[in-house]
């Protein structure tokens, strides 16, 4: 990982030489190298071990306002080379596409080592020890005695480095590194069966959370729909656990790109500055939080990341571009080539006990299952798990019905945001409560 | 486990086609390079190996004292043109060259994989991977066979990676323009087309050295209305492993532009489906993505020798109506699924899972054949050089029955007819969904309303006992499978199918 560097970016840099030689009016190379090891145990026993190192290049040559771009995992000189010959030719029967430049450069004023993206622990993790800590992982989710079966448990860790140049004078790189560990369970009998688990991903491997808790809420998620019921069809109240609220926001994510936006794909096409959702709603997308999963100092095209409202008291605030979709919308680029950063609704007040106690007869959602998310319109339909909710108790867990609404709808009717915001993904969010949405069941 | 279907099926392609490699000159190409020889050269071209090379670095890899070793070549050229907006945005063109050298220890893996085709890179991959058994043992690889695959089920007449780009141009400008042109309130269309050729070669310790050449194309096209307010994109792609003249035989691009635009069209007027328990009737074509996930995953040999799938116990049994009958055939010509080898050099086959309503078979690999005391059936796939190989399907089919589509639809009082679809998913449990896109509301035997926003929800073990009656027509679409994290080309076939009793996740 260390002494390579030089030599990539110096395969990077005399690319973009080359490719101007060929003919291309701009240029831009992107390499990507990680190291990756994953162990997956099952029944005790390792299942699969392994361990590599790969590397890929992608590039984008723009000759007279006309695009195309290339990759490969090949980084021969004679591979590279021919492929940006065969580019800079074909973009020639690329259409002039007015809107097809790299950004202007700009500095990167943030010092990479603050934003901690990268823990050389990491890499000092012997194997022995990254599956000892799979083996006890999985033993610890076993040790329930309503768990049927364990479907497996995993640890794995990755270290990368990326690189980015382009013929507008950018240069830049930084480091990630990963781990992550989970377990998957299996409940019920006979023909009713159940499987949920756990996993966590984390930066440093101090921050990934401990075995005990990973297994406890694994054990948790997957008991607790043991015997699930099917329920009658009707509109209730649902609440969003944190997982199914930053799902959620997931699909909010994928209306907000620039490329829906000017397609016209997205139901939020055409709403800038406009209401959209409750005064109660703020999302934010940071690209340079503290050891954020979706962190990185620049985008994909080398445009610095920031801190942004997307939407501020319900109001839409900005779109996720690029320099392509921000020119195409007369915006500027929001450092969001390659997609969201750290995309997050703000906490609000109340605990996620609170939010249940509210509900005379709903559905707390914990799963769901299917796509079912359509951008054009903000339709939304997915199977749902969850439990049922009574006089503000959790009582009875439920399965094999749907949940269906409108993305626009379900936003501005969510009534009450908890203040369990946890950064455990690039996307997340808090407990909410969404007044109504149909269920359909029996 | 999820399939994302792209909303098409392929009706028949290229039949009688037969399995010529022609030696056509090829036409004077623009980009990358002619074809490769499917052959050792190929191995020393592009990996940089001999056929001694290949023995020592398999058994390196046995030397922990692995029973089994195994290196997955692959090398792929893919490129693809997009229309969008009256313009040719862009073209891209993407290679994939590696590695992957998997030792195989009881039901144990290692895996390591390179795509640096250095000596000192490759015996490190088969380190890594021989590290999964923990011995010392001087066995050494048996000496290379080279075996020719025996089947050849794709069209290699006039393929997509050696036309010039101008030619692919003109097709999606034609599919563009005829979905643009569809109708005043189509507002945005995008158009591609997307092909490949991946070259690989299996080689392992038991002495086999096998190569396959797969073509795959698709065309694709997708169309957002626009009306008062209301909006939708429908999309529409055909392609499989088939050489361009499907597109002037079987399918234009004419075809899936107007087929496109006309379900974004319909779509304007769709009302939300309705909320409840109800009589089913699913489509031809595209609802083939129920039987790939409701009977199609849950048979596949790694979750039942693992005891994870609902179906692991109930071989031989009776798992649905007599009037069912699945199976999954790799080997239907030119089909996107279809493959002539499976990615662990195993000849592929025709694999009876459900026969007359009897679970009779499951889809397996090498790993779950051995452990099963079964033959391997051709059904082990990896998406790429980075991936171990798992139990996968290819082209999976429920058989035609006896009933008019008609028929179907008339005896259906009050019910909801499902069209085309996003995708679906399962789970090992048997629970699954899928997306419905586009349906219609049946009323007194009609055909009405359309409908959409609906999700399809059961469990299989259910569902498939549900089934009532099976159309004599037929149709399939091209889907994209995920599985572990790995993407693989499939396809699924059905007739019109009624089910007595489904949830439809509507709003009411």
């Amino acid at each position: 990982m260390k002494s390579s560097n030089e030599s990539l970016l110096k395969i990077a840099e005399k690319l973009l030489s080359f490719g101007k030689s060929k003919g291309a009016s701009q240029m831009q190379i992107s390499i990507g190298k990680s190291q990756n090891f994953s162990v997956e145990i099952r029944n005790g026993e390792i299942e699969r071990l392994q361990e590599a190192v790969s590397t890929g290049l992608a590039l984008k040559v723009i000759v007279d306002k006309k695009v195309a771009s290339a990759s490969s995992s090949d980084l021969s000189v004679d591979t590279l080379e021919k492929l940006v010959d065969n580019a800079v030719a074909r973009a020639r029967y690329s259409s002039v596409d007015e809107f097809a430049e790299l950004p202007e450069l700009e500095n990167i004023n943030v010092n990479v080592d603050s934003l901690e993206l990268f823990d050389p622990e990491v890499e000092t993790i012997t194997p022995d020890k990254k599956i000892e800590i799979a083996l006890s992982l999985e033993k610890l989710g076993k040790a329930d005695p309503r768990i049927q079966q364990s479907l497996g448990s995993y640890f794995g860790n990755s270290t990368g480095e990326s690189f980015l140049v382009n013929s507008n004078g950018f240069s830049g790189s930084y480091r990630t590194s990963r781990c992550s560990s989970g377990v998957e369970l299996q409940v019920g009998e006979g023909d009713n069966m159940y499987e949920d688990g756990w996993s966590d991903s984390s930066i440093s491997y101090k921050g990934l959370m401990d075995n005990d808790e990973i297994a406890k809420k694994a054990i948790h998620r997957a008991t607790r729909l043991i015997g699930a019921k099917k329920i009658g069809t009707q509109n209730v109240p649902v609440i969003f656990d944190q997982q199914m609220s930053a799902s959620l926001l997931g699909f909010l994510a994928s209306c907000l790109y620039g490329s829906s936006i000017y397609m016209n794909r997205s139901f939020l096409a055409g709403k800038l500055d406009t209401k959209i959702a409750g005064d109660n709603i703020n999302i934010i997308d940071d690209g340079l939080m503290k050891a954020g999963f979706g962190t990185r100092p620049f985008d994909g095209e080398g445009v610095p990341t920031r801190i942004k409202a997307m939407i501020e008291n319900g109001v839409l605030k900005n779109y996720l571009l690029d320099t392509y979709s921000s020119k195409k919308l007369k915006l500027k680029s929001t450092g969001n080539a390659g997609g969201t950063t750290n995309f997050y609704m703000k906490p609000g007040t109340k605990t996620p006990e609170e939010i249940i106690k509210s509900v005379d007869k709903g559905l707390y959602l914990v799963k769901t299952i299917g796509q079912g998310t359509v951008p054009t319109s903000g339709d939304y339909s997915k199977g749902a798990y969850g439990i049922w909710i009574e006089k503000g108790e959790l009582t009875y867990p439920v399965a094999e019905i749907t949940i269906s609404g409108n993305l626009g709808k379900m936003l501005s009717n969510i009534e009450m945001i908890g203040n369990d915001l946890e950064f455990r993904r690039s996307i997340a969010a808090p407990t909410f409560k969404i007044s109504e949405i149909t269920i359909s069941g029996k | 486990m999820n399939i994302v279907t792209r909303r098409d099926f392929i009706k028949q392609c290229g039949i009688g086609a037969g399995a010529i490699m022609t030696s056509t000159l090829w036409f004077d190409r623009l980009i990358a390079g002619s074809e490769l020889p499917a052959d050792l050269s190929l191995i020393r071209q592009k990996f940089g190996l001999r056929i001694e090379d290949i023995k020592k670095v398999l058994s390196l890899a046995l030397t922990k004292g692995g029973d089994f070793s195994e290196i997955f070549f692959e090398y792929r050229i893919s490129e693809s043109v997009t229309m969008e907006e009256d313009i040719i945005k862009s073209s891209s063109e993407s290679i994939t060259l590696g590695i992957g050298i998997r030792v195989l220890k009881g039901q144990q893996i290692g895996y390591g994989y390179t795509n640096d085709m250095t000596i000192e890179k490759i015996n490190q991959a088969a380190l890594t991977a021989a590290a999964i058994a923990k011995g010392n043992s001087k066995i050494i690889a048996a000496d290379l066979t080279v075996l020719k695959p025996k089947l050849q089920v794709y069209d290699l007449i006039n393929p997509a990676h050696s036309q010039k780009i101008d030619t692919k141009i003109d097709m999606i400008k034609e599919a563009y323009q005829t979905a643009k042109n569809f109708d005043n309130r189509i507002v945005k269309v995008s158009a591609s087309i997307a092909d490949e050729n991946q070259y690989i070669a299996v080689a392992n310790s038991e002495g086999l050295m096998t190569f396959d050449t797969r073509p795959q194309v698709r065309l694709s096209v997708a169309a957002t209305a626009a009306d008062k307010g209301i909006k939708n994109t429908g999309s529409h792609s055909a392609g499989g492993r088939v050489g361009m003249n499907f597109y002037k035989n079987v399918k234009s691009p004419t075809e899936i532009g107007r087929r496109a635009a006309e379900e974004a069209i319909i779509l304007l007027s769709a009302k939300n489906a309705p909320a409840g328990e109800m009589q089913v009737v699913l489509k031809n074509e595209q609802s083939g993505v129920m039987i790939h996930e409701a009977v199609g995953h849950p048979l596949e040999a790694d979750a039942n020798w693992k005891k994870q799938s609902i179906m692991w116990d109930k071989m031989g049994q009776m798992v649905s109506n007599p009037i069912v009958t699945i199976y999954d055939d790799a080997t239907i010509p030119n089909y996107r699924g279809s493959l002539n080898i499976d990615d662990e050099g195993t000849p592929t086959e025709n694999v009876m899972l459900i026969e007359k309503g009897k679970l009779v078979g499951f889809m397996n690999d090498r790993l779950a054949a051995n452990i099963m005391k079964t033959k391997p059936n051709g059904h082990g796939r990896r998406e790429t050089y980075q991936d171990v190989p798992i139990p996968r399907m290819n082209n999976t089919v429920l058989a035609p029955g006896d009933s008019d589509p008609k028929e179907i639809i008339e005896s259906v009082k009050n019910g909801f007819y499902a069209v085309s679809y996003q995708g679906g998913q399962v789970s090992n449990t048997g629970k699954f969904t899928f997306s419905v896109n586009l349906g219609y509301l049946i009323e007194d035997g009609k055909i009405t309303t359309p409908l959409k926003n609906a999700t399809l929800i059961g469990t299989n073990t259910l569902i498939l006992k549900e089934i009532s009656m099976i159309g004599n027509d037929m149709g399939f679409f091209l889907g994209t499978c995920g599985k572990d994290g790995q993407s693989v080309s499939v396809t699924c076939g059905t007739p019109t199918l009624k089910i007595n009793k489904m949830t439809v996740g509507g709003v009411v």
